[in-house]
């Protein structure tokens, strides 16, 4: 498990302590965790990627106070869901008093989970793992995703018109007659359309499709 | 001045002078149409004249050659002297006019003669050769012509003076006889009589002379002399003249005069009538005009929400506008029909008779007030309301004081207002009081959770670490244990801050003087009572002693207190028994005694048990904080607050007492022991009862 790959947390909290003493408590369960003072610290980590790169490559969760000075957990959090980040990079937040309401309201619309302060350390760490596992299988599922898409990419127009029709379900005879090419022809397309999106037959190929279609919110990175 | 004057005058003359002018045109006019009428009948009078001359002279002329005819024919054929004889006796019975006849011989001599049988014989008085000279000439001329002549008329004097006019006809006879003439003697009058008959009535007919001498006459009985017609009859021989006297005299001016007030007088009753339509026109005019008018004023007066009310001098009411009546409930003839106005509560009704009185004559003597004053009526429910009367003095058309006028404003409305403000605003303080609880709280957590969520993290990691211990886990560790400390003392900290802040408000504490704290509180209170109606009695003793406590959270208890007890009287409480007390007794060991009496139904013994439960009320508006709140005031200043209910025999009610500490009296003893707020509670006893 080299560096690249092992699962990342990042804690953003104004208070040092609360941060330090989360670290300290995520190296016992052994869990690496990035601090940040603010949201716009990390939001300036997140600006810092390279474009047109999947992030986050490894597991990574995000523990996220929500009473901050300048911009507030939540509003980052409005943020992350802009960037479609909230699947890949769980948000657990972090409340104090009187703030559960508006947590809840987070947790509807994307966050992973909330946890009131002061909190027990142990069951924090149990759900900061679960939302790792989570991380894991949405990267696994936006690389699948980007693997169709890439393949998509890389069909001819006449191809993906021969797809369409495939997935609509017709066969070859009638494929034929509709592009006004010949059986042949269509046949050869359908081998090099199954060989570019790496399926073996035309079901695997719809499913396949229907579930790059099924998840078009995770790419938009 | 003079200028005003004449210019006055001039004004009135112009008015004047088109009348004037009409009057006199009207009096011209008028003697015009008397003198044009006048000439008209006189014209007409003298055409009649006229006429009837030449009618009469015709007929006249008609029978005289009638006459002549009937004579001649006596002379025809030739008869002899026996048949003439006989003929002409006949004639002369049978013609009146005919006086004689004779026949004559060529000298002129009479051979035959026959005097009519019907009167004396002429030429008696006289012969008649001595009255020969005019038949003379005309036979004569009747020979010469060979017709028959007329002789000139003369005069046959008769016996006893009198004489008779006669004109004679000279008729040559032809042949070969000895008689040359017959000769007829005619009397005028006869003739005329005969000519014109009875029939002529309305004029006097006579011949006359030249010289106006008049010879015979008919007709009527005598002329007025004033229209006269004269016409000439021109007969063989001789000339007549004929003359028609009207009988009636000249025309007269009263006949005239009176046609002439007849049209006048339907001339001035024409322009009579013009006027009064002029008038009527107008009048109708003015009449829609003030219909208008008052149309207006009524619609004015029954959109004001202001209420109107005129009362006679004896305070009668004579009119009131609707807004009044809807507001006070009763309809305008109750209100007119009352001897006493029905909207004063019974309770007050004498004093607001006396201070009706004395304010009407303090307004007649002084005029009307600027300021209006403020009093309670009751609405038809019962519903008592405070109202707001502005009043002045009604005066008539003849500047007679006949009665006032008020304007009634219902501040009940504006009170609600009020009261819904203040409500609000409590509401609001207290809402803002219970964010800052819930500010500081929330502060107070984040202050506390950072430490504690430090530690627990500190405390499960080092647990995580013992689980499997390795070379570093003991440094590790360590520096868990001193972060877990450092983070505890935080935790300290911040409590004690608060600590701080509690201690500082204590320190707050100063003397005030306890009526003060009364007059303080008092508007508010006024508010809410006058709400209910109910009455408030303060009481304090002389001189006010002194109380060493924080200001706004002492008055806080009194309105909390204050309100409970007028709140507890709002509903089943009769009006006149509202009384609230509010008393501050005499120091006593070091203590001032607070009592707040109310005369509501008390308080139930279950309800008792929870009252100074910290959000319990028994009011769905009411966050139950009051009491309990009251009491943690009153402890915190070192005093106590009891509550008790008086039996109905005491006159019922409920009475709150409470103690401060007394600032002349050196230190306030720490937390009041029971028994000291019992020996209060026994000492305040007789003096609420008083009330």
């Amino acid at each position: 498990m080299n560096a690249a790959s092992a699962p990342l947390v990042y804690l953003v909290d104004d208070e040092d302590v609360v941060r330090d003493a989360l670290a300290w408590l995520l190296r016992s369960r052994r869990l690496l965790a990035q601090g940040c003072a603010s949201a716009e610290a990390f939001e300036a980590l997140l600006d810092a990627l390279p474009a047109g790169v999947d992030w986050p490559r490894a597991p990574a969760c995000l523990l996220l106070d929500v009473r901050m000075p300048g911009t507030s957990g939540l509003v980052l959090f409005e943020r992350l869901v802009e960037r479609g980040l909230t699947q890949r990079l769980p948000v657990i937040f972090l409340t104090g008093h009187g703030d559960v309401p508006m947590a809840v309201a987070a947790v509807k619309r994307g966050a992973f989970d909330f946890v009131e302060k002061p909190f027990a350390g142990n069951a924090l760490v149990d759900r900061i793992e679960q939302a790792l596992a989570a991380s894991a299988q949405a990267i696994a599922a936006r690389a699948e995703w980007r693997r169709v898409a890439d393949a998509l990419a890389e069909l001819t127009e006449r191809e993906r018109a021969v797809l369409r029709l495939i997935v609509a379900g017709r066969p070859n005879k009638l494929i034929a007659d509709a592009l006004d090419i010949s059986v042949r022809t269509v046949e050869v397309h359908r081998a090099r359309i199954f060989d570019k999106m790496g399926v073996k037959s035309a079901v695997e190929l719809a499913n396949r499709l229907r579930e790059h279609q099924a998840a078009p919110g995770s790419g938009a990175r | 001045m003079a200028t005003v004057a004449a210019a006055a005058a001039s004004a009135r003359t112009r008015r004047l002078l088109p009348w004037a002018l009409l009057l006199a045109l009207l009096l011209v006019a008028q003697s015009m149409l008397v003198a044009l009428s006048l000439h008209h009948e006189h014209a007409r009078a003298q055409e009649e004249a006229d006429a009837a001359a030449a009618e009469a002279a015709a007929a006249l002329r008609a029978e005289l050659l009638r006459s002549v005819q009937s004579l001649q024919s006596l002379l025809w054929n030739e008869p002899s002297a026996q048949a003439w004889r006989a003929d002409a006796a006949e004639l002369l019975r049978a013609r009146r006019d005919l006086l004689r006849l004779e026949r004559r011989d060529a000298a002129l001599t009479p051979t035959l003669a026959l005097d009519t049988p019907l009167g004396e014989p002429l030429f008696v008085a006289l012969p008649r050769a001595q009255l020969m000279v005019d038949t003379e000439v005309a036979c004569r001329a009747a020979q010469r012509s060979a017709a028959p002549h007329f002789s000139r008329s003369y005069f046959v004097p008769m016996q006893g003076g009198l004489g008779i006019e006669v004109i004679d006809l000279c008729l040559p006879i032809a042949g070969e006889g000895r008689d040359r003439y017959m000769v007829a003697t005619l009397a005028l009058a006869g003739v005329l009589e005969r000519a014109l008959g009875p029939a002529a009535l309305r004029h006097e007919y006579s011949l006359v002379e030249g010289d106006g001498t008049r010879l015979a006459r008919t007709g009527a009985q005598r002329g007025a002399g004033v229209f006269r017609g004269e016409q000439l009859i021109a007969l063989p021989g001789t000339l007549l003249q004929l003359r028609a006297d009207a009988v009636e005299g000249r025309p007269r001016l009263i006949p005239n005069l009176t046609l002439a007030l007849v049209v006048g007088l339907s001339v001035a009753l024409f322009a009579l009538v013009l006027l009064l339509a002029r008038d009527v026109r107008r009048r109708a005019r003015a009449e829609t005009a003030l219909a208008e008018a008052l149309a207006f004023r009524k619609a004015m007066e029954d959109s004001l929400s202001t209420g109107l009310r005129a009362r006679d001098l004896a305070g009668r009411i004579t009119y009131v506008n609707p807004a009044f009546c809807q507001m006070v409930g009763f309809g305008a003839d109750e209100l007119r029909a009352a001897a006493q106005p029905p909207y004063w509560p019974p309770e007050h009704a004498a004093q607001y008779a006396r201070r009706q009185q004395a304010r009407l004559d303090s307004l007649r003597e002084d005029g009307p007030a600027r300021e209006g004053f403020e009093t309670v009526f009751m609405r038809k429910s019962g519903e008592r309301f405070p109202v707001m009367i502005y009043e002045a003095p009604l005066v008539d058309g003849g500047g007679r004081h006949t009665g006032w006028m008020s304007a009634v404003l219902d501040m009940g409305a504006q009170r609600r207002v009020e009261e819904l403000s203040r409500q609000q605003q409590e509401r609001l303080q207290i809402a803002a009081r219970l964010a800052a609880v819930g500010e500081m709280a929330s502060l107070l957590g984040h202050e506390l959770n950072q430490p504690l969520s430090a530690i627990a993290s500190y405390a499960h990691g080092s647990l995580n670490l013992l689980e499997q211990p390795d070379a570093q886990t003991p440094a590790l560790l360590g520096e868990a244990l001193a972060r877990i400390a450092e983070q505890a003392e935080r935790a300290g900290r911040v409590i004690k801050s608060v600590h701080d802040y509690v201690r500082r408000r204590e320190q707050a504490h100063e003397p005030v003087r306890a009526d003060l704290l009364l007059e303080a509180v008092q508007p508010l209170v006024q508010l809410q009572a006058r709400k209910s109606g109910t009455r408030i009695e303060l009481r304090c003793p002389q001189p006010p002693p002194r109380v060493r406590c924080d200001r706004t959270m002492v008055e806080q208890v009194l309105l909390n207190l204050t309100r409970n007890a007028i709140q507890a009287m709002e509903h089943d409480t009769p009006p006149e028994r509202r009384l609230l007390q509010i008393s501050v007794l005499p120091p006593q060991q070091r203590r001032v005694g607070f009592v707040v009496a109310d005369a509501g139904a008390g308080i139930a013994d279950e309800v008792r048990q929870q009252l100074f439960t910290p959000f319990f009320t028994t009011r769905s508006e009411g966050m139950g904080l009051g009491l309990s709140l009251c009491r943690s005031v009153v402890e915190q200043h070192g005093g106590t607050l009891v509550l008790e209910t008086l039996s109905a025999a005491d006159g019922g009610g409920t009475t709150v007492r409470f103690t401060l500490p007394h600032a002349d009296g050196g230190e306030p003893a720490a937390p009041a022991a029971p028994a000291d707020a019992a020996t209060l509670a026994d000492a305040a006893a007789p003096a609420t009862r008083r009330g």
